[in-house]
């Protein structure tokens, strides 16, 4: 579980950790063995916790109830409960008193500072995505780095191995030189190139949004107009889904590594001179692994 | 003019439809599940909770928190 293999950073960044399910104790014990879980898996096996979070996934009991034919009712079964699985009796009951999977991230107090929910059942953020996101202290793995006239980079994807439907992040930790900024959103409007990752379009994987921290607005004299751009060290998120259609499953069998190629593109300027465009060469090879149907009973 | 049978049986039909449409109309006013709408929002306190862990030891918001916070995963089940 990747999890697992994060504790060990999130117990040294003071974050404290719990995965609920309504599984029964002797199940999460099994599993917890089986897996070598050391953080606590919690037993709602009521699903009362679930349903007190108000994220207890209804949409099985509407399916069931007297809207079910409704193309609306229909149409969420598809995205958050998989057809095959409603079609099962069997599996209907297994389903039924789950939560819509997501994690919440909260500081001491118990307030919520992010919360990450999906929108389709078989996509699945990592908790090495969550730590990058949520500015949980994630040392880089795979990182390629560079230097140029203006810079220094570090990129890395936040996670290693993937399989589908796993929601992950490519970032970039950037260095500004001495005396330079960097073009950060807004600064497109002025004709300039705003940081970020271009990556070539890839059949198993789809780029989502760019995360940007927050910039600063800086006066350039020369040619007196006020910009947003970066001037202290700064990462940027770009997110990333692996396809987790059933047909690209078959296509995905054989595959056991993706790698994913583009540019760093950027722009900088110091105090007197915006220097062109540059579009630094990135590719990031993630291991690909298909997915674990391994079930506890088939041991 | 008299109205032959078939087409009566047909104009009950269609009123049986008509009755009928309400209902659908009503399923069809229903919002979309939004699960970013669900649950405690960004700046929210979390509900307290008491559950076992895979040892038997009881857990709760208190004992799972951190110095700086907490992770807090809910999943659909760790059996399937």
């Amino acid at each position: 579980m990747e999890l697992q293999d994060r504790l060990e950073e999130l117990q040294s960044a003071g974050i404290g950790v719990a995965a609920i399910s309504y599984d029964s104790e002797n199940t999460l014990a099994a599993f917890a063995e089986r897996r070598g879980i050391t953080f606590p898996l919690l037993s709602d096996d009521d699903s009362a916790t679930i349903r007190e979070y108000g994220i207890l996934n209804t949409v099985v009991a509407e399916g069931l109830g007297p809207n079910g034919n409704d193309p609306a009712v229909v149409a969420d079964i598809h995205k958050y409960v998989a057809a095959a699985v409603f079609d099962s009796p069997q599996l209907r009951r297994m389903i039924n008193g789950t939560p819509f999977p997501g994690t919440f991230v909260l500081d001491a107090d118990g307030r919520v500072t992010a919360r990450y929910f999906e929108e389709f059942y078989r996509e699945r953020v990592t908790t090495s995505s969550v730590m990058l996101k949520s500015g949980i202290g994630l040392s880089p793995i795979a990182a390629i780095g560079g230097t140029t006239a203006h810079l220094n980079f570090t990129a890395y994807p936040s996670d290693t191995v993937v399989t589908n439907g796993t929601r992950f992040s490519l970032a970039v930790d950037v260095e500004p030189g001495p005396e330079m900024h960097i073009y950060a959103p807004g600064a497109e409007e002025k004709g300039y190139r705003v940081i970020g990752f271009n990556m070539a379009p890839s059949e198993f994987v789809r780029f989502e949004a760019v995360e940007f921290p927050q910039s600063e607005i800086y006066y350039f004299e020369p040619l007196d107009e006020y910009v947003p751009v970066y001037q202290e060290p700064f990462t940027v998120i770009q997110e990333a889904v692996v396809n987790a259609s059933a047909e690209i499953e078959d296509v995905m069998e054989e595959v056991n590594a993706i790698t994913l190629s583009g540019t760093l593109d950027y722009q900088a300027c110091d105090d007197a001179i915006c220097y062109l465009p540059v579009s630094v060469p990135v590719s990031f090879t993630l291991e690909f692994q298909n997915l674990d149907y391994q079930r506890s009973s088939s041991r | 003019m008299k109205m032959p049978e078939r087409n009566a049986c047909l104009v009950s039909m269609i009123a049986a439809l008509l009755l009928a449409l309400p209902m659908s109309t009503a399923a069809q006013d229903r919002a979309p599940i939004d699960v970013h709408s669900l649950g405690s929002q960004v700046g929210e306190h979390v509900p307290d909770f008491n559950l076992p862990d895979q040892h038997g030891r009881p857990q709760t918001l208190d004992s799972i928190m951190g110095p700086n916070g907490a992770m807090l995963l809910f999943h659909r089940s760790a059996d399937w």
